[in-house]
C-alpha cells in the first residue's frame, strides 16, 4: 500500500467485521476493524475525509465506496453500501466475525482546513448521504472550529432514508440545522417534515452564502439542479464541494476507467470543486 | 569495423543463455498465429515476419497476472500474494515499434503508485530488437515521429547486413553491455555492410491532430460519430495494441479457495465505465472510441509526455471492420 518500494499494489489489508446496521432497505453500514496493527497504523497516518476505498470479498472480487467514518474516528473503518452487484450482494450476507479485504485510502479529500471558521451547508441525497456524512461528523467532532452547519438531506422515500439513528441525533443537537425531506408521494402518514426535492428544499432553506461552502452529493440528476439553486443562493462554483463517483478497479490510476477527459478521479478526485467539474467535459460524465 | 552477430551462431548464443541461467524468448509462431513466446532452439525463432500477429507487452503485462491466492476457513481467511517467476531472460528480434510500446507503458506503471509486478519483468528483461528492413502498409512509427530503427526501449539494436547472414551489433544500455559481454566471442568484426532500413512513408500530420485533440470544442464535434459508425466494439484493436494498459481486477474461486487477479480490459466495452446504477459515462461506440483515441494522443501525453502509440498499425491490420487509428488521425489530419 505504500508508494514506493517493492510491496505489491495491489495488496489489500485483512478486515474482521465488527459490526453492522441496516440503514434502509438494501442498504446496510459495517463496522470493519483492521486485523493486522501496521495495516491499521498505516491508515491512520493516510487516512483523510474524502478518500475511498476498495472492499473485497474473497472469491467475489471488489468494490469501490467511500469511507463513510470521519477522519477525527480512525478506530475503525465503517462503509455503506446498497446491495445490487456481485460484491456488495456478498456483502450484505456476510458476519460479524468475517473477514473482507480493503485496499486504501486512495485519491484526495475534503480541504476541511479552508472550512474553518466558515458556515456550511451540506446538501445529500438517497444513498449518497455516507460521502457526506464523513465530513458531517469530521467538523462535529470539532465543532468549535466551523460556524454554522446547515444540513439539507431528502430521499426519494422515508424508508430510503440511510443513518435515522444519526439524523435523530443531528436533529437534537442544537448546533446543527437539519431539514429532512421527501420526494412528493414518499412521504408516510406520519411524516412530520418537509415534502419536496432537495433543490425546492434548499431553496426555501436559503442558507446564507456569505462566508460559506457548500458540500452536496447525490445521484447526477440532483447535482446538476443542486447547482442551479446554490448559485442563485449565491454560492459561488469554487465554493460548492463535490464527489464524483466513477467505476473504479484499481484506485491507483492505472486501470484506465475513471477518468472524466483527461481527470483521473481516482487520483485528481474523488472530491472535487463545482469550478473544476465545470471545466470537464460533461459528455464523459 | 563493426561487431556483427551471425545468424548461424543463435544457437550457440541461446546455449551461452542457458548455462547462465538466462531464458530466451522471441517471435514464434503455429500455423494460425506468431507472438513473443520461449524459443528453446534457433529454428523456433520467425525472423522472416514483419511483426508478429500479438504485442511484447504480454511479456510484461500478462493477460491474466494472478496477484493472490486465498484459502476462506469460516471465519479464517489465509492470503498468500504471488509475485512473477524470478527468472532473467534475453527477449530477442524485438521490433523497434514494441519496444517502444514498453518505454511508453513505463511511465503508466511507474508513476506515484509503483506497479512492481510490471517492473519486475522490467528488470529481469533485456531487450534485443532488430531495425525493420521491410514494412507493410499498416506501418506507422514514422506518423509518431518514431523510425524503423528506433532505439526506444531496446537495449541492443540489430542492424541486418546486406548479405542477409547476421546482424551489426548496436548496444544501447548498460543492459545491453551486460548481455554483448556474455556473448561477446561469438561475435565477428566485419565491414558494416549493413541494409538499408524499410521506408515507411508518413500518413498524417501528428502536430495537426495533436492541436485538434486539444481543442475542448472538438471533443463534442460530429466527427467522432461519422467515424466510429463501424465500430463492432470488439476490443482487438486494444488487445493487439502494445501500450494498451487497461485491467480489471477481478476474483476467480469458489467458496473455499480462490485467485485475485489482473487481467486485460478493454475502453471498447460497455461494461468498462458501467456504474452500478446503470448509468454509463460512455454509453456509446462513439464515445469509448473518442476515449481510445484522446487518451492516446491527448490525456497520456499530457500526464507522461509521449503518445500512446508506438505505430506498429496492429489495430488497423487485424480490426474485422477495417477501421483503426490510421483512418481517424488522418481524417482529423486532412480536415484541419
Amino acid at each position: 500500500m505504500t508508494a514506493e518500494g517493492n510491496e505489491h499494489i495491489y495488496k489489500p489489508a485483512m478486515m474482521r467485521i465488527a459490526a453492522m446496521r441496516d440503514e434502509a432497505p438494501q442498504v446496510r453500514t459495517l463496522r470493519l476493524e483492521f486485523v493486522d496493527a501496521a495495516d491499521h497504523e498505516q491508515f491512520k497516518k493516510n487516512y483523510r475525509t474524502g478518500m475511498f476505498g476498495l472492499y473485497g470479498v474473497f472469491g467475489e472480487g471488489e468494490s469501490t465506496f467511500c469511507v463513510a467514518s470521519p477522519e477525527t474516528r480512525k478506530d475503525y473503518i465503517e462503509c455503506t453500501f446498497r446491495e445490487t452487484g456481485r460484491v456488495t450482494s456478498t456483502l450484505a450476507n456476510c458476519d460479524v466475525g468475517d473477514m473482507i479485504s480493503f485496499r486504501g485510502p486512495y485519491g484526495n479529500r475534503f480541504p476541511l482546513e479552508d472550512f474553518e471558521g466558515k458556515n456550511i451547508v451540506f446538501v445529500a441525497g438517497g444513498i449518497a448521504l455516507p460521502p457526506t456524512r464523513s465530513v458531517i461528523w469530521s467538523c462535529l467532532d470539532q465543532r468549535d472550529k466551523f460556524k454554522k452547519i446547515t444540513i439539507v438531506y431528502g430521499a426519494r422515500t422515508v424508508a430510503d432514508l440511510v443513518y435515522k439513528q444519526e439524523l435523530e441525533e443531528w436533529s437534537k443537537r442544537g448546533d446543527v440545522e437539519l431539514v429532512q425531506t421527501v420526494d412528493p408521494g414518499g412521504e408516510t402518514p406520519d411524516w412530520k417534515y418537509k415534502i419536496g426535492f432537495v433543490p425546492t428544499v434548499l431553496e426555501q432553506t436559503a442558507p446564507s452564502s456569505d462566508n460559506a461552502v457548500a458540500v452536496m452529493c447525490g445521484p447526477p440528476i440532483m447535482i446538476k439542479f443542486t447547482l442551479v439553486s446554490l448559485n442563485k443562493l449565491g454560492f459561488k462554483p469554487e465554493n460548492v464541494y463535490t464527489t464524483l463517483e466513477n467505476r473504479m478497479k484499481c484506485g491507483l490510476g492505472k486501470c484506465g476507467r475513471c477518468n472524466v477527459g483527461s481527470v483521473y478521479v481516482c487520483k485528481e478526485g474523488p472530491v472535487f470543486t463545482a469550478a473544476q467539474i465545470a471545466k470537464m467535459p460533461a459528455g464523459d460524465m | 569495423m563493426a561487431k556483427i552477430l551471425a545468424k548461424n551462431k543463435l544457437n550457440d548464443v541461446i546455449a551461452k543463455l542457458k548455462s547462465a541461467g538466462i531464458d530466451l524468448f522471441g517471435p514464434v509462431r503455429d500455423d494460425k498465429h506468431s507472438w513473443y513466446g520461449p524459443v528453446e532452439e534457433a529454428g523456433q525463432l520467425a525472423l522472416d515476419l514483419i511483426l508478429t500477429d500479438r504485442t511484447l507487452k504480454e511479456l510484461f503485462f500478462p493477460q491474466t497476472e494472478p496477484l493472490l491466492k486465498f484459502e476462506i476457513k469460516k471465519q479464517q481467511v489465509d492470503m498468500q500474494e504471488m509475485s512473477p517467476p524470478n527468472r532473467q531472460r534475453v527477449i530477442f528480434a524485438v521490433r523497434p515499434c514494441d519496444a517502444a510500446g514498453i518505454a511508453i507503458d513505463d511511465a503508466l506503471f511507474g508513476w506515484d503508485y509503483k506497479d512492481s509486478y510490471w517492473f519486475k519483468r522490467r528488470n529481469d528483461s533485456t531487450i534485443v530488437s532488430i531495425a525493420c528492413t521491410a514494412a507493410d502498409e499498416f506501418c506507422l512509427c514514422t506518423s509518431l515521429k518514431l523510425s524503423p530503427d528506433s532505439t526506444k526501449g531496446s537495449d541492443i539494436l540489430l542492424w541486418p547486413t546486406k548479405d542477409g547472414k547476421g546482424w551489426r551489433v548496436e548496444e544501447i544500455t548498460d543492459k545491453g553491455k551486460e548481455f554483448l559481454g556474455r556473448i561477446n566471442e561469438l561475435l565477428e568484426d566485419s565491414e558494416d555492410q549493413t541494409a538499408a532500413v524499410a521506408n515507411v512513408p508518413v500518413k498524417f500530420d501528428l502536430d495537426k491532430v495533436v492541436a485538434w485533440l486539444a481543442e475542448p470544442a472538438n471533443f463534442d464535434s460530429s466527427f467522432w460519430r461519422e467515424i466510429s459508425r463501424r465500430c463492432i466494439g470488439c476490443g482487438a484493436c486494444t488487445f493487439l495494441c502494445p501500450t494498451c494498459h487497461c485491467f480489471d481486477i477481478q476474483d476467480e474461486g469458489n467458496t473455499y479457495h480462490g485467485v485475485r487477479q489482473k487481467n486485460w480490459d478493454s475502453c471498447s466495452f460497455a461494461m468498462f465505465t458501467m456504474h452500478t446504477s446503470g448509468h454509463n459515462p460512455r454509453p456509446t461506440q462513439m464515445s469509448r472510441w473518442r476515449q481510445r483515441i484522446m487518451h492516446k494522443f491527448n490525456y497520456y501525453p499530457g500526464k507522461f509526455q509521449a503518445n500512446s502509440c508506438s505505430g506498429c498499425g496492429r489495430c488497423t491490420r487485424q480490426c474485422p471492420v477495417d477501421m483503426g487509428i490510421v483512418e481517424t488521425l488522418r481524417e482529423i489530419s486532412k480536415s484541419v
